[in-house]
C-alpha cells in the first residue's frame, strides 16, 4: 500500500510519533554505544571524572539496568520533557521579542 | 562527540565556555525575532526528535558507533540562533540527567555541536543557495552543510582533546581520529538533513526559516520530472 507522507500535514504530531519510534529503535535494536571518543579513552585507560552524579546514568534507572521497556518509558518521558522545555523557551523568546518591538 | 568531565583541561573548558556564552547571548537576543509563531511548535518537536534520535547508535567503522546530531536540520528549519538554543536544551538535559557529556565540558559540547554544528551548515547552505537558486541547490547545500558541520565539530573536539594534558597524543592525531570517524556520521547527517528539508519543502515550506534568496516559488519547488 502506498503511503503519501505529504498527507501528514501536522509536523508536530508526526515528529512526536517519529520520536517514539526513535526511542524504541534506540532502546531495543541500536542501544550499544561505542563512540570514537569512548574507544580512544578506553584504549588509553582514561576515565571520566564527573563532578555531578546524574540521577539516570547512561539512560538507565539504577536497579533497572538492561531493561529495554524501562529504558523506553524513561526516555519517552524525557523526550516529552524536552518537548515541553523547548516549547516554553520558544514561546518566551517570541514573547520577549514582541515586547521589545 | 559528548565530552565528559575530566577529559579537558580547565583552560580549554574556560575558553569554550566563553565562546559558547557569546553565542548564547546572541542567540537569546535574536532567536525570538527570527522565529515565527508557527515555528515554535516545530522548534519544540525538532528538539524532542533529535533528543530521541541521539538514542539510536548505528555501527560505523572499527567497532565504533555513531548517532545523528541534529544541528544542521534545526539550523536550516529554525535558523541558526533558535537552532543553537535547541541544541543547548538537548545537551543540558543529557548532561544533567543522564551524564551524557559533562558539566565542566558543557561549554565545549555546546561549542562543537551547538555552534559549529549549527552555524557552519547554515553558512554553507547560504553560500551554495546564493550561487544557484533551485530546489536541487537547496538540497545539495543542506547535504554539504550538514557534512561539513559534523566534520568541523569533530575537528574542534579533536583540538580540544589534543590540547588537554589527559590525552597524550598531539592535537593533529586527535583531530585525524575524530575526523575520520565523523565523516561517516556527516554522510548520514547530510542524507537525513536533505531528506527532512525535501519533505518540509514539499509539505510545509511556510515552516522553514530559509533566507529570503533561498525561498523558491511553488513552481521552483516542484521536484524534477525524473524523481517525481
Amino acid at each position: 500500500m502506498r503511503t503519501d507522507l505529504s498527507r501528514h500535514r501536522n509536523p508536530m504530531l508526526l515528529g512526536i510519533i517519529l520520536s517514539f519510534v526513535f526511542v524504541v529503535v534506540g532502546a531495543v535494536w541500536l542501544s550499544q554505544s561505542q563512540e570514537t571518543l569512548d574507544k580512544v579513552a578506553e584504549h588509553l585507560g582514561v576515565t571520566a571524572s564527573p563532578i555531578w552524579n546524574p540521577p539516570i546514568p547512561d539512560y538507565e534507572i539504577p536497579g533497572f539496568e538492561g531493561n529495554p521497556l524501562m529504558n523506553i518509558v524513561t526516555v519517552t518521558v524525557f523526550t516529552l520533557l524536552v518537548l515541553a522545555v523547548a516549547l516554553i523557551v520558544g514561546k518566551s523568546l517570541k514573547a520577549k521579542a514582541k515586547i521589545q518591538d | 562527540m559528548h565530552i565528559p568531565d575530566g577529559f579537558l583541561d580547565y583552560t580549554v573548558c574556560a575558553i569554550t565556555y566563553a565562546g559558547s556564552i557569546i553565542f548564547w547571548i546572541l542567540a537569546f537576543r535574536k532567536a525570538g525575532k527570527n522565529l515565527t509563531d508557527k515555528q515554535i511548535p516545530l522548534m519544540a518537536t525538532l528538539t524532542a526528535m533529535f533528543f530521541a534520535a541521539q538514542m539510536m547508535n548505528y555501527p560505523i567503522i572499527g567497532g565504533t558507533t555513531a548517532h545523528l546530531l541534529g544541528g544542521p536540520i534545526v539550523a536550516l528549519t529554525l535558523g541558526p540562533y533558535a537552532g543553537m538554543i535547541s541544541m543547548t536544551i538537548i545537551l543540558l538535559i543529557q548532561a544533567l540527567f543522564f551524564g551524557d557529556g559533562g558539566i565542566t565540558t558543557l561549554g565545549a559540547n555546546v561549542w562543537n555541536m551547538g555552534v559549529i554544528g549549527v552555524f557552519i551548515p547554515y553558512a554553507v547552505f547560504v553560500f551554495i543557495t546564493k550561487i544557484r537558486r533551485s530546489r536541487r541547490a537547496l538540497l545539495i547545500g543542506a547535504f554539504i552543510g550538514a557534512f561539513l558541520g559534523d566534520v568541523l565539530a569533530a575537528v574542534f573536539a579533536g583540538l580540544e582533546l589534543g590540547s588537554s594534558s589527559i590525552f597524550p597524543y598531539a592535537a593533529s592525531i586527535a583531530v585525524a581520529t575524530m575526523v575520520i570517524h565523523h565523516s561517516f556520521i556527516g554522510i548520514g547527517e547530510g542524507i537525513v538533513t536533505a531528506g527532512v528539508l525535501s519533505f518540509l519543502l514539499k509539505t510545509r515550506p511556510d515552516l522553514l526559516s530559509l533566507p529570503q534568496f533561498a525561498q523558491l516559488s511553488a513552481k521552483e519547488l516542484e521536484p524534477p520530472a525524473l524523481i517525481r
